[in-house]
C-alpha cells in the first residue's frame, strides 16, 4: 500500500487502520477525518485520529505505520509526502459517557478500516457544540446529516439523556434551513 | 520535599492541578501556580500530561491558554465528584481559591 501526494486523508486512514487490524491491532478511526470522509471532503482534516482498543506497544505501532511510510515525531506520525499526520488519542472509544459506540467499517481498494459511524461522528461534533458552545462544530454536525443517514430519534435521545435538549433543537433548526436552502438552489441549465 | 499526600493521578503537580481545576472550573497556567504555589514550569508540565491523557482540555482565549477538565472525558461525573473529595483534604488549594475573584467588575471601578 503506497501513499503519495495525491493520497486523500481518506485514503491514508485506510491505509493506517487497515494495516492496524491486519496486525491484530483493533483502531478506529474517530474525529475530524471522519467529518471529512462523510462530508464528502467539504471539511478538511488535518490529522486522522485513531483510537486503540486494547493495549499495543509503541514500536508495534512504529513498525506498523513505518511500513506505509511514517514516522513518529513525538506523538504524532507525519508522512513525507501528505501534509496531515496521523495520531492516537487515549481511549476508551466513547462519545461523551456513552461507551456503546459500534465501528463500521470503511472499504477502499481492496482494504478495510473501521471509524465511527455517520452518527457517532455527528454526535461528537454536537458534543463539542454542547460542550464548548463550538458553532463550527454545529455547522459540521450539519453537514455530517445532510450528507449521510445519520439516527436522529438516537442523537435526540443521547442530547435529552445529556440534559441538551435546547441545543439539539438548536442542531435541527440549522439541519432544516440547510435543507431548504439546498432544495431552492436553482438548479443549472446547460 | 517529603510527600505528606496521597497524588493518585501520578505526580503530585498532576493531583493538585486536577483538584484546582475542579474548584475553579477553568483557569491559566499562571493562576494555576499562584494558587498551587508551585512554579508555572511544573504546571505545564503536568498540564501536558493531563491533555495527553485526555483528562483536561486546553482552550486559547486572547493570548492565554485556558484549562478545565474535559467534558468529553467518558468519566467526567465520576472524576469530579472524586475531585471534590480530594479538595475535602486539601485544605490550603480549597483556601487558597476563596481568595481569587472571578466575579465581573465593571469595566473603570477602582479596585
Amino acid at each position: 500500500m503506497k501513499l503519495s501526494s495525491k493520497s486523500t486523508v481518506c485514503d491514508a486512514a485506510i491505509a493506517v487502520g487497515s494495516t492496524l487490524n491486519q496486525r491484530g491491532n483493533t483502531a478506529v478511526l474517530t474525529g475530524g477525518a471522519c467529518v471529512a470522509i462523510y462530508t464528502d471532503g467539504s471539511y478538511v482534516s488535518k490529522d486522522a485520529d485513531f483510537v486503540i482498543r486494547g493495549r499495543v506497544r509503541q514500536a508495534a505501532l512504529d513498525e506498523a505505520l513505518g511500513s506505509l511510510g511514517f514516522s513518529r515525531h513525538g506523538d504524532r506520525y507525519v508522512h513525507p509526502s501528505i501534509e496531515f499526520y496521523v495520531e492516537f488519542p487515549p481511549g476508551p472509544l466513547a462519545i461523551g459517557a456513552d461507551l456503546a459506540i459500534t465501528p463500521v467499517e470503511l472499504s477502499r481498494g481492496g482494504n478495510t478500516a473501521l471509524a465511527i459511524s455517520p452518527t457517532d461522528s455527528c454526535r461528537d461534533r454536537l458534543a463539542a457544540f454542547y460542550d464548548w458552545q463550538d458553532r463550527q462544530s454545529l455547522e459540521l454536525a450539519v453537514r455530517i446529516a445532510r450528507h449521510q443517514q445519520v439516527d436522529l430519534e438516537l442523537i435526540r435521545r443521547w442530547s435529552e439523556t445529556g440534559g441538551r435538549l435546547d441545543e439539539y433543537q438548536e442542531f435541527l433548526k440549522a439541519l432544516r434551513l440547510a435543507r431548504t436552502a439546498r432544495a431552492r438552489k436553482p438548479e443549472r441549465r446547460s | 520535599m517529603v510527600k505528606t499526600t496521597s497524588s493518585p493521578f501520578g505526580g503530585d503537580a498532576r493531583t493538585r492541578v486536577l483538584i484546582a481545576l475542579r474548584l475553579l472550573g477553568s483557569s491559566f497556567p499562571r493562576e494555576l501556580s499562584r494558587v498551587l504555589e508551585i512554579p508555572v514550569s511544573a504546571v505545564s508540565r503536568a498540564l501536558a500530561g493531563l491533555e495527553r491523557d485526555a483528562l483536561v482540555d486546553g482552550r486559547t482565549v486572547g493570548r492565554s491558554r485556558v484549562f478545565a477538565i474535559s467534558p468529553r472525558y467518558f468519566a467526567k461525573p465520576e472524576l469530579e465528584s472524586y475531585l471534590l473529595r480530594l479538595a475535602d483534604a486539601a485544605e490550603d488549594i480549597a483556601a487558597r481559591t476563596t481568595q481569587l475573584r472571578r466575579r465581573p467588575r465593571k469595566t473603570g471601578k477602582p479596585l
